[in-house]
């Protein structure tokens, strides 16, 4: 009996500590949040992963011409959007389509882009690496050029054990980048936390948040992942459908992903196509410039009611969304160092 | 075993018995790691004695030659030619059946099958020595599971050009060519078919009897497949929807086996 037990205790050993390669880092799961849809297990958190996937991030070299990086329309002081851009810009001066999204706590995310086109974090990256208005490459190119490079395969090799790189590789440390992405650090995690108090127009905003808005963009992550018409008006040069081009179903028509309000006060401007600058131009069209249609979300159809005081209390709640500790931490910032001591190595 | 603050502790141990089996180190004691490592050893052997290698080859053909990319044109009728540039299809989740009875699968099988490369055309597939078996089904394509299980390598790497970009999701299978049939840009045709949400699924099971408990030859008839087509309105469909699903089930049903 005794033997069988230190058997199995010694099998569970192995398991725990027998198969653990280096450093794995743990996913900070914020108290409170619901657990990340991200499957960890086929991709578990890595340094050297992570770090490779920052230096893909801020490096060019995902493009056709060395132009474009993920940080161009993603920049970290911008809540990892494109600041002041309605539609983002790519490749030879070129306009896209929307705004691109502001990049945070993807590990939640369900689907991704403003029609969850994309299904997986991973793949992700193909879309603006692939589109001609953005890098205008292809992953085959990409993987070519990394290879190719002295760092990078020496990069590669180190945190993946593999002398070939595949296309699998390089999606994977990205995402790792992208996990690490984490925002929940705000005044509103602080307060929940008990660490501080609301204002008390922070604290009528609330109350009115939680009784206007909150069924979309629920908390703690200020998004239901779901797809919604927010009564705005189509514009007639972009003719963009929403979700309706991933399901091809009318029900889907004018849907966007709702999107996270989480740093709000740095994403300007707003909207799937960047349509408004402020947040009060945001909060005027849910109060009068709701557009009818068969599809509006169900809790719009009649707008929202907010006296300007009203108003002016919901965007100081909003305001307490935002993270500084997540727009200025230096782990998320422009590699310096690694390319800089990976450059040495090479030389 | 009592725990023993003296000897190293059961992680030490493994680590030392692998060493024993590299034959550096033959002192230590026998314990329930050897067992196991042992166990899965002769495991091992006498599964790989048991099993035997067979071939299932893709033959892609037009009018029972082999395919030839690029440089052939193809007669169609009298007036019209066929040129292809690219003929690409992912075979996943084989198998093999006595009537209906299971007696192998294959262990993570996808394989992109890719005209241009010859070596991608035979699969080696490890069965039971004593399997006999009547029937091979397979899918032309890949499953939803894995079109939404994140980054994949090898033959689902989305290098191997077999991954939409702007929508998630595997290209079942992709044909490229031209034709004189085809009033497009450059007379070009191309068929994209992919598609694993409902209701657009495109991926198709297929069945089919084998003769040979030794080889397996699975031909893809592609002068019989375009016969079911109008090139002149048909030649581009490059996203998922009704129009893939239905060329889907078209090429699915033209390959055949080399029983009659």
């Amino acid at each position: 009996m005794k033997k069988k037990t230190s058997i199995i205790a010694f099998i569970l050993l192995v398991i725990t500590f027998g198969f653990r390669v280096n450093h794995t880092p743990e996913f900070p799961t914020p108290k409170g949040w619901p657990l990340p849809q991200y499957d960890f297990r086929k991709n578990p958190l890595d340094s050297k992963k992570i770090e490779l996937g920052r230096m893909l991030f801020y490096d060019p070299i995902l493009s056709r011409d060395s132009s474009i990086s993920c940080t161009s329309c993603h920049s970290q002081y911008s809540a990892f959007t494109h600041v002041d851009h309605a539609l983002s810009h790519g490749i030879d001066g070129k306009i896209g389509t929307r705004n691109s999204p502001a990049l945070m706590n993807l590990a939640w995310g369900k689907s991704f882009m403003w029609d969850g086109a994309i299904n997986h974090l991973d793949m992700q990256a193909l879309a603006p690496i692939s589109n001609t208005l953005e890098m205008d490459d292809n992953i085959k190119n990409v993987v070519f050029k990394l290879q190719r490079s002295a760092i990078y395969s020496t990069l590669f090799y180190t945190a993946f054990g593999v002398k070939k790189i595949q296309g699998a590789h390089v999606l994977k440390s990205l995402s790792q980048f992208m996990l690490t992405l984490v925002s929940s650090n705000s005044k509103y995690d602080k307060m929940k936390q008990g660490a501080i108090k609301f204002t008390e127009a922070e604290h009528r905003g609330y109350l009115l948040f939680q009784n206007h808005c909150s069924s979309c963009h629920k908390e703690p992550l200020f998004s239901n992942y779901q797809f919604e018409n927010n009564g705005l008006h189509l514009d007639d040069s972009l003719l963009d459908i929403g979700r309706m081009r991933v399901t091809q179903h009318a029900v889907d028509s004018l849907k966007f992903k709702v999107p996270t309000l989480r740093n709000i006060e740095f994403t300007s401007p707003y909207m799937h196509d960047g349509r408004f600058q402020t947040l009060n131009q945001v909060l005027n069209h849910y109060i009068k410039g709701i557009m009818p249609s068969s599809t509006l979300s169900g809790i719009l159809k009649n707008g929202i009611n907010l006296s300007p005081n009203e108003k002016a209390d919901v965007v100081a709640f909003l305001l307490t969304l935002s993270d500084k500790e997540f727009v200025f931490n230096p782990q998320f910032s422009y590699p310096k160092s690694s390319f800089q001591k990976n450059l040495k190595q090479a030389d | 075993m009592p725990a023993n603050t003296t000897s190293p502790s059961y992680f030490d141990n493994f680590q030392l018995n692998l060493c024993a089996i590299n034959g550096l180190n033959l002192r230590f004691r026998f314990k329930a790691a050897n067992l196991i490592i042992f166990c899965l050893a002769f495991w091992s052997t006498s599964y790989s004695q048991q099993n035997k290698k067979i071939e299932l080859q893709f033959n892609p053909t037009f009018k029972r030659q082999s395919l030839a990319l690029d440089s052939i044109y193809y007669h169609l009728n009298q007036t019209d030619s066929v040129q292809f540039t690219v003929l690409k299809f992912y075979i996943s989740n084989i198998s093999l059946f006595a009537d209906s009875q299971l007696v192998f699968r294959e262990e993570n099988s996808f394989h992109l099958i890719d005209a241009s490369l010859k070596g991608s055309l035979m699969l080696p597939l490890s069965v039971p020595q004593s399997a006999f078996f009547n029937t091979i089904k397979f899918n032309l394509g890949i499953d939803s599971t894995t079109n939404v299980s994140g980054a994949l390598e090898n033959d689902l790497d989305p290098t191997k050009g077999m991954y939409w970009t702007w929508q998630s999701g595997y290209i079942n299978f992709k044909l490229e060519g031209n034709s004189n049939q085809c009033k497009t840009r450059k007379n070009e045709f191309k068929f994209h078919l992919g598609g694993y949400l409902a209701p657009f699924e495109a991926l198709r099971k297929i069945t089919l009897p084998v003769q040979h408990n030794d080889s397996i030859s699975i031909d893809f008839p592609l002068d019989l497949f375009l016969s079911k087509l109008d090139l002149s309105v048909e030649n581009e469909v490059m996203i998922p929807g009704y129009k893939a699903m239905l060329i889907a089930t078209k090429a699915a049903a033209e390959f055949k086996s080399d029983t009659p």
